[in-house]
């Protein structure tokens, strides 16, 4: 307990120092970071600012960007009032941020008529860049669909003929198991049987677990992410259930896996980064995280750093303000952590690999080991009109 | 389904039954002794994870953790008691409910300044972290183990309440404080030594909650909704009240989620509204 | 029992003055505050309206106002009515919901009336959230503002719409003073003090707790249509039972009974909230440590004791100081 109220004074030096607005003299482009900092999702919201900073730092770009940070409390309403701020006070050039889908739904409609580019750095929802796709989203995290349709196909060909599903009920839940399911059917599985948990209550899995090894499924795949991650997978350890555990790879972001402990070991998931990547890009970033964190980094400090990459690849390519930053986004391409990635003009979500990895036990705690690497996953343009 | 089925979520319903329990024996106590309405009690049980946590964590013990962070929680369970609680007994169920509402937001703050925003876990003891095989079936030998502790404490605290002189001073003082007090009983005393008790609970509640569910800041809020429906359902002040509820609770929930998913969500609000409306005292009340 | 003192008249003309000048003068972003403000006023008022004179604390305000937001927005984006009658249709689905919910839980009160209408309020949180037509927790969008072109207003201009949630807000307290100074007002009153009493004299008093729930709820739909309107976007986040207990903190914090108070109340904690969020994320505690001292400083809310004070020093004519103590929850 030494260190909590080193803590403290940290935190709540942290927490004075992110005064709204820094300006700095010659700012070209106003950025907004639109993030939950309380709430369930503060520590995602956090760690993708944490990596935004970092990818304005390291290019040595601050002077450039001046950055106002405002908190969405993943709240809708609150999220809509904040990115009215950001655009009609603040008049920022671009919006970097959003969490939640239900924070992106409620936004969608002003950030379109308003013509204000917003760059994605982690809500999911297939429909932000499907049905309701507009030509000022741009999204360089990923869709529900983007992880989980490759791990549907990976299981099939690698000999999962039943597979038994688990979500909390809520539309990213429902997205994250629909499209894992059409294609793992489409490529010769069969979906044994399928629960959606209530959302936010459901601590207790046990009930849950018991049927779904009774259904004699050949694996079980769930998506589950934050505290929620944390409770399943301690819960599958500890019921000794011999059926294999998949999942989206949230279930054992590095974010959490410390907290599962042993009980994580040997789950299978996809995602679209891992830290332990073997490429030059992602040595150098690892490097300068842990350096500065001293923590790996997870897939939402990517999220957060990617968005930095992508708005400066941007700005160099003219982007000079709002109707500018917005035209040259979709073009954007680089190698960064996750590997090639590229923006998809027909839809403005990323294209990207998505990795199928092992959580085994390593030198210093739980680590990730790449099993596979599904390249340049694109997304159908699924009812989008730009 | 067959007899195996029944079992394992039999003991699911159990193990989630004896939590509830352990959080709200002490809610309901200190509700029906001294008409106080501590909503911060969630918070305390929150406290008694994340306390758990760091004494494991510096300690490699996890037993240490188990009785300490209990100890830790009712020192601040008597802090508040003598800083706030006591002076905010007169002061009308509005004004708690106001005063208390403010400390589940300082709790709050100062957890996730203690300990951040991310999810922590605590791992079982390794004596018990194993799963037990009888009857056909296997089940983790942790989670007989809450269940253990839960019966053993709802017993022991029948017997207090039912066999014992303080047991009979609750008792009385639950019927009628002043009448109590007119008596000889030091009801103050009383007071403080149940709401430690309660909080000591809360506590342990925590502590033996984190190997199983992960320890988050938003874990006392969310708790909250279900303690005060276990309270409430069962009737106000009594143990059998709160037996009773957080039997039911636990069973509708456990055999809610398999037997009837779609509905899961909104079982327990059904079942409440269903009591209220037709006992609007709950079941068991205290007072009669 | 109301009166509507001299006192609170000033304290009312004070605080729709300075919202309506924050609104002129101020910012973009002090225009959107303003409307928060009003929104959770008016809710303010309807619950203070059936928990400060009807003794019924509900815990499922934040539903009637989503229950409204939603009829609205089904009627007119997802019927195409146009949006006067929707807001109409609105507020009767408020009105149906909470007078059905005060008559079931007539016989409860105290902590068993919260619980009871927190399993209502949830129940229509969860009807919501899973209803896909609705776009469950996504929400809708696509809402349109009412159209006051023919007055040559543009309800989309920030301040215009400000101005208009401000003039709802003193349309809504005027509604629940008069109601509260008619014989029904003074029947809810009684009821309040002594239901077993107006129980005897002969009246119904199940039927009078329904009748002020579902007035109550008119004024929560009222909420609702605005804050759908100011948003232009709905979700079950209207909805969840947090949304109502931070009414009723701001009722208390304001002053239960008053009326006024929680006006005062609303405008404290959205200003506080804002400003504090502006230098850090731990604001929570902050407004915590607000809450406490608000009780300790007296427990009768910042209005209920500025009043209490004042009524002491000049005792006025009708007396009518603000109980310091409710009665017993249990």
């Amino acid at each position: 307990m030494k260190s909590l109220f080193a803590k403290m004074a940290m935190a709540t030096a942290l927490g004075l120092g992110m005064m709204s607005v820094q300006l700095p003299a010659h700012a070209d482009t106003k950025v907004g970071l639109i993030l939950p900092y309380t709430g369930t999702y503060a520590a995602l919201g956090n760690a993708i600012t944490d990596g935004f900073n970092m990818a304005i730092e390291e290019a040595g770009r601050t002077d450039e960007f001046s950055i106002v940070t405002e908190d969405t409390e993943a709240k809708p309403p609150v999220g809509l009032a904040k990115a009215r701020k950001l655009v009609l006070q603040d008049k920022v050039d671009v919006m970097v941020g959003v969490v939640s889908s239900g924070v992106l739904g409620a936004m969608r409609d002003f950030v379109h008529q308003s013509q204000t580019p917003l760059i994605v750095a982690n809500a999911g929802n297939n429909l932000a860049t499907g049905e309701n796709c507009s030509p000022y989203i741009v999204r360089v995290s990923f869709s529900n669909g983007q992880i989980n349709r490759p791990m549907g196909t990976w299981m099939a060909e690698n000999g999962i003929k039943t597979v038994y599903t688990l979500a909390p009920d809520y539309s990213a839940g429902h997205q994250m198991i629909e499209s894992f399911s059409a294609a793992f059917t489409a490529a010769g599985g069969e979906i044994a049987g399928s629960e959606f948990t209530p959302f936010g209550q459901t601590k207790d899995f046990g009930p849950y677990l018991t049927n779904a090894q009774s259904s004699g499924a050949d694996a079980i795949f769930v998506f589950y992410a934050g505290g929620g991650a944390i409770n399943f997978v301690k819960q599958y350890g500890s019921f000794d259930i011999k059926t294999p555990l998949f999942g989206s790879g949230f279930l054992t972001s590095p974010l959490y896996v410390a907290a599962e402990g042993e009980a994580a070991i040997g789950v299978r998931a996809s995602l679209h980064y891992i830290p332990t990547l073997d490429t030059p890009e992602n040595k150098a970033f690892v490097d300068a995280f842990m350096a500065k964190h001293g923590t790996m980094p997870s897939e939402y400090s990517v999220q957060g750093y990617d968005a930095g990459l992508a708005l400066m690849a941007a700005v160099d390519a003219g982007g000079t303000d709002k109707e500018n930053i917005a035209a040259a986004l979709p073009n954007v391409s680089y190698v960064g952590p996750r590997g090639a990635l590229e923006i998809d003009p027909a839809t403005n979500n990323i294209v990207q690999n998505i990795y199928v990895y092992d959580t085994v036990m390593g030198d210093d705690g739980l680590t990730q080991k790449l099993i596979d690497t599904i390249p340049s996953v694109r997304d159908d343009v699924a009812g989008c009109q730009m | 389904m067959d007899a195996s089925f029944w079992l394992l979520q039999f003991l699911n319903a159990m193990q989630y039954s004896m939590l509830l329990f352990l959080l709200s024996i002490g809610l309901t106590v200190i509700f029906g002794l001294m008409h106080f309405v501590n909503l911060a009690h969630a918070s305390l049980y929150m406290l008694g994870a994340y306390f758990g946590i760091s004494v494991s964590a510096l300690t490699g013990q996890f037993w240490l953790a188990f009785i300490l962070s209990p100890i830790i929680v009712t020192l601040i369970g008597a802090i508040l008691y003598f800083t706030l609680i006591d002076r905010m007994r007169a002061a009308g169920p509005m004004n708690q409910v106001l005063v208390t509402f403010g400390l589940i937001f300082v709790i709050l703050d100062l957890v996730r300044l203690g300990w951040g925003d991310i999810a922590l876990g605590l791992d079982a003891p390794d004596a018990l972290a194993h799963t037990v095989s009888f009857w056909g079936i296997s089940y983790p030998a942790y989670r007989l183990f809450i269940i253990a502790l839960g019966l053993t404490i709802m017993i022991s605290m029948w017997v207090v309440l039912a066999r014992t002189q303080i047991g009979a001073m609750i008792r009385a003082s639950v019927e009628n404080a002043d009448m109590a007090a007119s008596l000889g009983i030091h009801v103050g005393r009383l007071f403080f030594v149940v709401f430690c008790f309660g909080c000591a609970l809360a506590g342990l509640a925590g502590v033996a909650a984190a190997p199983i569910f992960s320890a988050t800041t938003t874990m006392g809020i969310t708790i909250l909704i279900p303690t005060l429906i276990v309270v409430v359902i069962g009737g106000l002040g009594s143990l059998e009240g709160a037996i009773a509820g957080s039997l039911i609770i636990g069973f509708l929930e456990t055999f809610g989620a398999v037997l009837l998913p779609s509905l899961s969500a909104v079982l327990t609000y059904i079942l409440l509204a269903v009591i209220l409306v037709l006992r609007p005292q709950g079941l068991i009340p205290a007072r009669g | 029992m109301f009166y509507q003192s001299r006192l609170r008249s000033i304290t009312l003309i004070l605080a729709l003055g300075f919202l309506a000048a924050y609104a002129s003068f101020g910012s973009y972003f002090a225009r959107e505050i303003v409307i928060e403000i009003t929104i959770l006023a008016i809710l303010a008022i309807s619950l203070d309206f059936c928990a400060g004179f009807g003794g019924m604390v509900s815990l499922c305000h934040g539903a009637i106002m989503g229950i409204s937001a939603y009829a609205f927005t089904i009627m007119s984006v997802k019927l195409g009515l146009p949006s006067v009658p929707s807001a109409m249709i609105g507020l009767m689905a408020a009105v149906v919901f909470s007078g059905l919910v005060g008559w079931v839980t007539a016989r409860t009160s105290g902590i068993f009336f919260i619980m009871a209408t927190l399993a209502f309020g949830q129940m229509a949180y969860t009807f919501f959230f899973k209803s896909r037509w609705l776009g469950g927790d996504d929400g809708m969008g696509g809402i349109d503002r009412f159209d006051l072109s023919w007055l040559g207003v543009d309800m989309n201009d920030a301040l215009v719409f400000a101005l208009f949630g401000i003039a709802v807000l003193l349309l809504v307290y005027v509604i629940a003073a008069i109601l509260l100074r008619s014989g029904f007002g003074r029947i809810l009153s009684g009821i309040h003090s002594n239901e077993n009493r107006m129980q005897a004299v002969g009246i119904n008093t199940a039927n009078h707790k329904a009748i002020a729930m579902a007035a109550s709820g008119l004024m929560a739909g009222i909420a609702g249509i605005l804050a759908a309107q100011h948003t232009l976007y709905i979700s079950p986040e209207l909805l969840i039972w947090t949304v109502s207990g931070e009414v009723l903190l701001v009722v208390i914090l304001g002053g239960i009974g008053t009326l006024i108070g929680p006006v005062v109340g609303a405008i404290m904690l959205v200003m506080l909230k804002h400003e504090l969020s502006n230098y850090t994320d731990y604001w929570h505690m902050i407004v915590g440590m607000v809450l406490i001292f608000a009780v300790l400083a007296g427990g009768r809310g910042i209005f209920g004791q500025i009043e209490y004070w004042l009524i002491t020093r000049h005792p006025p004519k009708a007396p009518h100081l603000p109980p310091a103590k409710e009665k017993d929850l249990a």
